[in-house]
């Protein structure tokens, strides 16, 4: 059977954005709309998410230490680069599903 | 790798398997699965059950066709740790000249029409999403591709797009091409979960 990408991206919408994490949730909101183009987030994540969203290649090991200090925990900072990848990759999807579902 | 923690394994378990399967392989096992063995709470396999899914699951495309839009999808994205790996898987489906030739430039390489319209989909979908419109889905529908092989694609592309940037953002260290292929006999074998 074909599987449901679409239930998939949903579930992994909501386990970045909410499930359980060392980082509070709403952080973590925040971070999947900023690396979807949204609103800058607080220093010292802001750096971080907008090059693993816009240019991962340029992501520093400065920008890595930085939100690993300030978030306290490997785990944390974990999860911040794993949101703003979420973030990036799902505003992908939600575009290409659109431009597929438009009639022909 | 940026985040020691990932590097050594978060439980005793973890750090444990790390070690039996490098000495079992002999090879260091690569930061990709490290990372898949890293923090399972967090996403708790919302990220892994849809890539084995995707990856190895029932497709139009065959597992080499995927690997190779994998390893399209990180060309753009510039991550060399995901070239080397699904560029590796790829061949062990495909001859290796071909695979190269399309990662060179596939628009010009000997494909069918219908894998050629959806790589244009997925390098506008990877680089530019601002700028994909049904037009770009229409020219591979038209090329011959059925809207579920597109959807496969596009989920191929998603999942791309996460872990080429997760890979990047934590300095994946680069295995040998002897290390990249032992890898890919492995992930042939056990898949993403």
């Amino acid at each position: 059977m074909a599987t449901d990408h679409r239930a998939r991206a949903a579930a992994l919408r909501a386990k970045a954005g909410g499930g359980t994490g060392e980082t509070e949730a709403a952080l973590r909101q925040a971070i999947l709309a900023r690396a979807a183009g949204g609103p800058a987030v607080a220093a010292p994540c802001e750096a971080l998410v907008a090059d693993v969203a816009d240019a991962s290649w340029r992501v520093t090991d400065a920008e890595v230490a930085a939100v690993r200090t300030a978030a306290g925990s490997d785990k944390a900072a974990f999860e911040v680069v794993m949101t703003a990848a979420i973030g990036a990759a799902l505003l992908r999807f939600d575009r290409a599903m659109e431009a597929a579902d438009a009639p022909r | 790798m940026r985040l020691a923690e990932i590097d050594r394994g978060d439980s005793f378990g973890h750090r444990a398997l790390i070690g039996f399967i490098s000495m079992v392989s002999g090879m260091r096992l690569p930061d990709a699965a490290r990372v898949a063995f890293y923090h399972r709470e967090f996403l708790s396999g919302a990220l892994g059950e849809w890539t084995h899914e995707t990856m190895r699951g029932e497709s139009p495309w065959s597992i080499s066709e995927r690997e190779l839009m994998a390893a399209m999808v990180a060309t753009w994205n510039e991550c060399p740790f995901c070239i080397g790996a699904h560029r590796a898987i790829a061949i062990k489906g495909m001859p290796r000249e071909l695979a190269d030739t399309v990662l060179a430039d596939y628009r010009a390489a000997p494909i069918p029409a219908g894998l050629k319209a959806t790589l244009g989909f997925l390098e506008t979908m990877t680089r530019t999403p601002e700028n994909l419109t049904p037009a770009d889905a229409r020219a591979a529908l038209e090329a011959g591709v059925t809207r579920e092989a597109l959807d496969d694609a596009i989920a191929v592309a998603t999942l791309f797009a996460i872990i080429t940037r997760y890979a990047n953002a934590l300095a994946f260290a680069i295995p040998t091409d002897a290390e990249f292929d032992k890898a890919a006999t492995m992930l042939l074998k056990r898949g993403y979960r």
